[in-house]
């Protein structure tokens, strides 16, 4: 939707994307503990950590998609509302249903008519940036076939076209590879990495710690609270990986417990 | 010209804006249904509906007027009710949604059966023939009601055809929507309130126990048909009102039918020879496409797709 973005140059100096002490909590379980961190700069980030871990939930806490307990997200120094447009995510793609009547191109133009006002549907200039999205992702001659007639990266792409389609200086996605094959992988981590060459910041959900090594300019490791982050090559080491992926039934758990007994007896 | 007004000559003004009063519901619930269905609210719907005869009891019991359009409102509000509580018991209680949403629609439906019998046994008046709500009776509607339905359903399908975009973007993906900015939860809410007001001025037509088929059954038959919402939305609304014309049509011949089990067997005759027929999706042509071609209907298609988009990156 239409917003504010006129104050954003005020703002030069702060960092593209930061959270402080974010915490979010489903009941009275704790998801993500105290997360602090910042990303100054145009990059490719990975946020890497077990299934489970709260990296999905940190996505989505930030674009205000599930409640904060605390703590809060700035992106150039400002909440979320002022800068909506200059934004992208692409949610998980399990979370649609592919039958739904719509076709590559439906989909794609949604991503270009998000930005219009109320009842504005858009006409040839959006749906000129729908075909260019679709041609950055090499989708341009899937355009008119249904959603669900696609393979897994296909669609992965089609929901990337979308967010591309927003023309979006910030782009958050929650687990792009999820049931990709490795040559859609590769083909999805380049379009990334052009779009980080032409000054984005692209924020990525992703599990797999070998591609991590070979597409991410920084991670954070993640286990319902933040492990470790910064450049790829100093944050991936084999103490903090076991330290992100060991720590299953740590702290943070009793800590959930106790607060749960806690609710329940006062 | 001449064969309408013959048939005009035939039957009284009245039967013919019943006709085209209810025909409007039909095309709405289709309309709307669509919706309804892509965001798999089918069975909320089914409760809603069950829920408006507390709402027409109630509404007769403390107002005292028989008239439709009070009936109605009291069939909404109870629906509406019914639909707060689903997201309730969600909310704040472990229970699945299948079961919340059985439990809702059989406790509304007992305690309106109760209020309704109740009512009529003590001879409350205007209580009698409130049992056409249970199964529809178009045949006691007055060209006025007609026109109450007509012109909330027309309104009801403005509401779609202005906010498209909006419905579309929610319902397919409300995630995106929301992080757009869109308020999504509200879209949400106003699409299922629009299947809620459907069961509603559906229930003169259907009746409470079948209206949702008036939502369900259209669009199910619409989707065999098309890969695209516009043409489905087209494809629903036609279906809703054919259906429902035909219902009023069979039982304004056949008086002690009531009209909301002939509307559905329409309806549902539509179903099964879509199921079957339809290109692409049907059963015949999956099972002949199998056996010659895999998947011929859809690469026949992409054909088309890329010879236009080749022709229209020329132009």
């Amino acid at each position: 939707m239409v917003g504010n973005d006129s104050a954003s140059e005020v703002h030069a100096d702060a960092p593209m994307l930061e959270w402080h002490d974010l915490t979010v909590a489903y009941g009275r379980r704790p998801v993500l503990w105290n997360v602090d961190f910042e990303i100054p700069k145009p990059c490719l980030f990975g946020i890497i950590g077990p299934n489970g871990a709260g990296k999905s939930t940190l996505l989505k806490a930030s674009l205000d998609l599930v409640q904060r307990a605390g703590g809060c997200v700035r992106f150039w120094g400002q909440p979320l509302a002022q800068v909506r447009s200059r934004i992208a995510y692409v949610p998980q793609r399990e979370t649609v249903d592919w039958d739904f009547p719509v076709t590559v191109m439906d989909v794609v133009r949604m991503g270009a008519t998000s930005k219009l006002g109320w009842f504005q549907r858009g006409g040839k200039r959006e749906r000129e940036l729908a075909l260019h999205s679709l041609d950055r992702v090499g989708l341009a001659d899937f355009s008119n076939r249904q959603i669900g007639k696609l393979s897994g990266g296909q669609q992965q792409r089609v929901f990337l076209a979308r967010a591309l389609a927003r023309e979006a200086e910030i782009y958050l996605l929650d687990e792009p590879m999820a049931g990709v094959d490795a040559g859609s992988q590769e083909q999805i981590f380049n379009i990334l990495a052009t779009l980080r060459d032409q000054g984005k910041l692209i924020v990525a959900v992703h599990h797999d710690i070998r591609t991590a090594v070979e597409w991410f300019d920084a991670v954070a490791l993640v286990d319902m609270r933040l492990v470790a982050a910064g450049p790829t090559a100093e944050i991936l080491t084999p103490e903090n990986l076991t330290m992100t992926y060991s720590g299953r039934l740590s702290v943070l758990d009793e800590i959930g417990e106790a607060v749960e007994r806690g609710g329940r007896t006062s | 010209m001449i064969r309408l007004s013959v048939i005009a000559a035939f039957l009284p003004y009245n039967t013919l804006v019943v006709a085209a009063g209810v025909a409007a519901v039909g095309c709405a619930a289709g309309v709307i249904g669509t919706f309804g269905v892509l965001r798999k609210r089918a069975l909320v719907g089914d409760a809603a509906a069950h829920a408006t005869l507390v709402g027409v009891a109630s509404a007769l019991l403390l107002t005292g007027q028989r008239d439709l359009a009070v009936l109605l409102v009291g069939g909404l509000t109870s629906a509406m009710v019914a639909i707060v509580l689903l997201v309730l018991i969600r909310k704040f209680t472990r229970t699945r949604d299948d079961a919340a949403i059985a439990i809702v629609l059989s406790v509304s439906f007992g305690l309106g059966i109760t209020l309704i019998s109740g009512m009529v046994s003590r001879g409350i008046p205007g209580s009698g023939g409130l049992e056409r709500f249970l199964l529809g009776h178009t045949a006691s509607l007055t060209a006025h009601d007609a026109i109450l339905l007509g012109a909330v359903s027309a309104t009801s399908v403005l509401c779609i055809v202005v906010g498209l975009k909006e419905a579309t973007m929610v319902a397919f993906d409300r995630d995106f929507a929301a992080a757009a900015g869109w308020p999504a939860a509200t879209i949400d809410f106003v699409l299922i309130a629009l299947v809620a007001v459907m069961v509603v001025v559906g229930l003169p037509a259907a009746g409470a126990v079948l209206v949702t088929a008036l939502v369900v059954i259209p669009p199910a038959v619409a989707r065999q048909w098309t890969e695209r919402i516009v043409p489905m939305l087209v494809i629903a609304g036609t279906v809703g009102l054919v259906s429902s014309l035909l219902g009023v049509a069979i039982s304004s011949v056949a008086v002690q039918i009531p009209t909301g089990p002939v509307v559905v067997l329409v309806a549902t005759s539509f179903l099964i020879f879509s199921v079957f027929l339809a290109p692409c999706r049907g059963i015949v042509w999956r099972a002949r496409a199998t056996s010659l071609l895999p998947s011929a209907c859809c690469e026949e298609k992409d054909a088309e797709t890329t010879a236009r988009v080749v022709t229209e990156q020329k132009l």
